[in-house]
């Protein structure tokens, strides 16, 4: 079991039991809510990492590892430079002015997103 | 001229919390003192000279560290138990008050109505400059007596706050809670609004007068 | 499958604005995340300093009662969202591929997306001020039903929430950025167990992120409904309750104070080993004590509800409390890494010691008002402002300084220069403890906070021109910080790899680093592996 898979365990098991002990202390249903909630996020993730995990073999995570042995294998390319965050974020940013001064930009907005996010996709192929 | 200005401790729960302020301000004391202590002494005692050689890398030592896990756990365990004590004594209601007024803030003003008495209606607006306290409304309370406090907001929050008194109490929009004051001291003590409620907020004051029992039955009797 | 090598496209270097604006290098990133939030933390520092221009003296009228709510609201907000906390972010972003060996980020586009949402929302929120009626004047904490659309009339606390909204939305995507490339991209043989204090301390801060923000973003979305969509969530006319409002964004709030704070101690557990010449004592002591803090600022929200009678004291008392434990473990790791050292004063170890001694205070006052009968006086007077400023204040803005004076030839090539320093770190501390020491009697005395005045008589006017002087002078030495950077970039000579003897990954390679990070990495077998090479 990796240390981030472990982490989200406890964090989940934490949460259960402040959450018991707040409920029997106090019996206060938002904060209950809340920390129920959160336990619930935590061991959502903790989950899929259990799902997800079961392949890994992290080189990161071999004590003796040398970087030659982490040389040669090809994960992925990174984009260096890319215009779409920045468009990404101006119209996110957009939909929130055009909420709150004019329905007609928040949904140009919208649609402007919608189709920058579909270039991230184009991009990364 | 601090000193003459310092909370007047005027309620039998205000001793409480005074004495949990003097035991706070001690323990904070002492530790502030030892941990300085701590901090500064490596600083001078191994500050680098020249031709030092480097110093030995020691980077563990468990007993040391459960040590001082330890203790600290200890000393809040200690101060949460006197804290719990206190604030027994603080926001502990008597049964049978002997007054009972609903104090409701708005806007900005405030209101008591005393139960089966009088209605004293104030608001501070327009503001009324500091030191111009004749125009804030006045709670009146009789010295020895236990009063209930019912308060309540009736537009936004605000808060109910008297320094001599060494409390406030959060008055919710929509909703009432309850506290108890038992004054101990005879006076005037400045009251004011400790929750933003907006413009007016710094002159959202009132002021407490402490008066005999006698005098506060006289003083019930002519207001109504 | 193997993370640590990953291909690049490579492309030329752009260092023109279209570079900048386009560039997804979490080292460029990371300067943009910095040089962002330092600006947003001059405009907040202009907004205190009219505050405390307006209350040198009783009943002034520098600005007016409406101005003044603008004032302090947008101070409080720029500092935390716009400040404290992303400079973190940036330096994280900065530094923890650097720490961990690794290319860039795992999502790199994720990354400045988060950036410019960060950005721009920080903008949203100063729009308001171009409002016709000004700014949202709520305060940070934005108290319904005094935020609700009845009295907050105006389009500034709208832009307000949109704005916050986004910052909450790009620290929660930066936060799952941090903890993927710590789990997935470290180096071979960069176990966890080997990775630094400050990248640990990070991941602590992610795991709160997550759990904390969520609530923040929706909280504001009830408001935004209350608002506009005729929701009724918090007006106590339609059955909805105020209260519900301070428990969800305390349940943020309290969290966001050690977002803000456990970034800092991870600084302070960087430079103090490095000028002390020793390794970090109790490596995972530090560590788990930034977990028990996390997971313990998650049961103390209602610690801001003290006062208000509707929430369970004792167990947020309790566990306020507790939080001592984990944060004194830490300090006296600092002193026992300390201990025996070979100590040298180069300005970051300075305002190191200057967070020791200003956060000293800060903690003890906390354990003060976690004390529900000390709290009925402290709430919501300037005694609990001096209790903040003291922690993220004197703490966290100390530990930024450090930071800036410590990584800055890692991120420049060029060294601040260490006498102007100097200089610049005892304005501050002198003028930070002029400022902020008076204000706990203030509030003892019974000065509420958010107020534009105070009596005349007493000793409120004198204590208060203190403070205002004392502000002042850190104006001075925020000034004098600027002249440094400038002198600086003209007339600072290079400097080598590993300017300070420090000894995590980041001193390896060149200064500033290549855009691939690194040519080489040495063998990890500790978590000092540029101590180990040599």
């Amino acid at each position: 079991m990796t240390i981030g898979l472990r982490l989200f365990i406890s964090s989940a098991t934490f949460a259960i039991g402040i959450a018991l002990a707040y409920w029997f202390t106090s019996r206060e249903i938002v904060g209950t809510f809340m920390l129920g909630f959160m336990a619930f996020a935590l061991g959502f993730v903790a989950t899929y990492m259990i799902v997800a995990e079961r392949e890994a073999n992290l080189i990161g995570d071999e004590r003796e590892a040398t970087i030659e042995d982490g040389a040669g294998e090809l994960v992925g390319t990174y984009t260096i430079r890319s215009p779409l965050p920045l468009a990404a974020a101006a119209a996110v940013t957009a939909i929130g002015i055009g909420i709150v001064v004019s329905p007609t930009i928040a949904i140009l907005a919208l649609l402007a997103t919608i189709a920058i996010g579909g270039l991230f996709i184009v991009q990364s192929r | 001229m601090l000193a003459d200005s310092w909370p007047a401790n005027a309620t039998v729960q205000s001793s409480v919390m005074a004495s949990t302020w003097f035991a706070f301000a001690a323990a904070a004391a002492g530790v502030a003192f030892v941990v300085l202590a701590l901090v500064l002494y490596p600083l001078v005692r191994w500050r680098r000279r020249p031709g030092d050689a480097m110093p030995e890398p020691f980077r563990n030592n468990y007993a040391l560290e459960i040590g001082w896990t330890a203790v600290p756990l200890l000393l809040v365990a200690g101060l949460f138990t006197y804290t719990f004590r206190a604030e027994a004594r603080v926001d502990g209601l008597a049964r049978h008050p002997d007054v009972v007024v609903a104090v409701s803030g708005y806007r900005w003003g405030w209101t008591f109505a005393y139960r089966g008495g009088p209605t004293i209606d104030g608001p501070s607006y327009p503001p009324a400059v500091f030191g111009e306290r004749a125009a804030a409304p006045e709670l009146v309370l009789p010295l020895g007596e236990t009063t209930r406090i019912e308060l309540s907001a009736r537009d936004v929050n605000h808060g109910f706050w008297v320094p001599d008194f060494l409390f406030k109490r959060d008055a919710i929009a929509g909703q009432t809670t309850s506290f108890d004051l038992d004054p101990s001291k005879l006076g005037t003590f400045a009251g004011k609004c400790s929750s933003f409620c907006g413009l007016d907020h710094t002159r959202m004051l009132f002021s407490v007068r402490v008066v005999s029992p006698r005098a506060f039955i006289a003083w019930e009797r002519g207001r109504t | 499958m193997s993370a640590a090598a990953p291909a690049f496209v490579e492309a030329p270097p752009r260092n023109d604005l279209l570079g900048w604006l386009t560039t997804t290098d979490h080292k460029r990133i990371g300067i943009l995340y910095l040089m962002t939030s330092l600006g947003y933390f001059g405009v907040a520092g202009l907004l205190s300093l009219a505050i405390r221009t307006q209350l040198a003296r009783p009943n002034n009228t520098f600005v007016t009662p409406h101005e003044y709510a603008q004032l302090f609201t947008l101070h409080g907000t720029a500092m935390i969202f716009l400040f404290v906390a992303p400079f973190a972010l940036g330096l994280a972003n900065f530094l923890i591929p650097l720490q961990i060996g690794a290319a860039d980020m795992a999502f790199p586009r994720l990354n400045a997306t988060s950036y410019w949402m960060f950005l721009f929302g920080g903008l949203v929120i100063f729009l308001g001020a171009a409002t016709n009626e000004g700014a949202a004047a709520s305060g940070w904490s934005a108290y319904p039903p005094l935020s609700e659309i009845k009295i907050s009339t105006g389009l500034g606390q709208d832009l307000w929430i949109v704005g916050v909204f986004l910052v909450s939305v790009a620290t929660i995507l930066t936060s799952i950025n941090f903890v993927t490339t710590v789990f997935i991209y470290r180096a071979p043989g960069m176990t966890m167990w080997r990775i630094p204090i400050f990248t640990w301390e990070m991941v602590a801060t992610s795991l709160l992120v997550f759990m904390a923000f969520p609530s923040l973003a929706a909280t504001l979305l009830l408001l935004f409904v209350d608002r506009h969509l005729g929701g009724h969530a918090f007006d106590p006319a339609y059955g909805g309750s105020p209260v519900l409002w301070q428990h969800l964004f305390w349940f943020f709030g309290h969290p966001e104070v050690y977002v803000m704070i456990l970034p800092y101690f991870g600084v302070i557990s960087e430079i103090i080993p490095v000028f002390s010449r020793k390794p970090i004592f109790g490596y995972t002591g530090l560590v788990l004590a930034a977990f028990a803090i996390a997971g313990l600022s998650m049961g103390v929200w209602a610690h801001h509800m003290f006062t208000t009678g509707f929430v369970n004291n004792p167990f947020f008392s309790f566990v306020s409390f507790l939080i001592a434990v984990p944060t004194g473990v830490k300090f006296f790791n600092w002193i026992a890494t300390m201990w025996r050292g070979s100590i040298s004063f180069e300005t970051p170890m300075l305002f190191a010691i200057g967070f020791l001694l200003n956060f000293l205070i800060g903690g003890i006052t906390g354990v003060m008002i976690s004390s529900p009968p000390i709290d009925y006086q402290a709430h919501d007077s300037y005694f609990v402002v001096a209790h903040f400023h003291y922690v993220l204040g004197g703490g966290s803005l100390f530990a930024i300084f450090a930071a800036l004076f410590f990584w800055w030839p890692k991120m420049f090539g060029r060294k601040l220069d260490e006498s102007l320093g100097r200089w610049c770190f005892a304005l501050l501390f002198v003028g930070f403890n002029v400022t902020f020491l008076p204000m706990h009697a203030m509030g003892i005395l019974g000065m509420p906070r958010r107020v534009d005045s105070y009596a005349a008589s007493g000793p409120l006017p004198a204590l208060n021109l203190i403070a205002t002087c004392g502000s002042y002078v850190m104006l001075a030495g925020v000034l004098l910080f600027v002249y440094n950077a400038v002198v600086t970039a003209r007339a600072g000579r290079p400097v080598s790899n590993d300017p300070w003897g420090a000894n995590s990954l980041e001193w390896w390679t060149s200064s500033p680093p290549p855009e691939h990070n690194f040519d080489s990495l040495p063998p990890i077998r500790s978590e000092r592996p540029v101590y180990d090479a040599r």
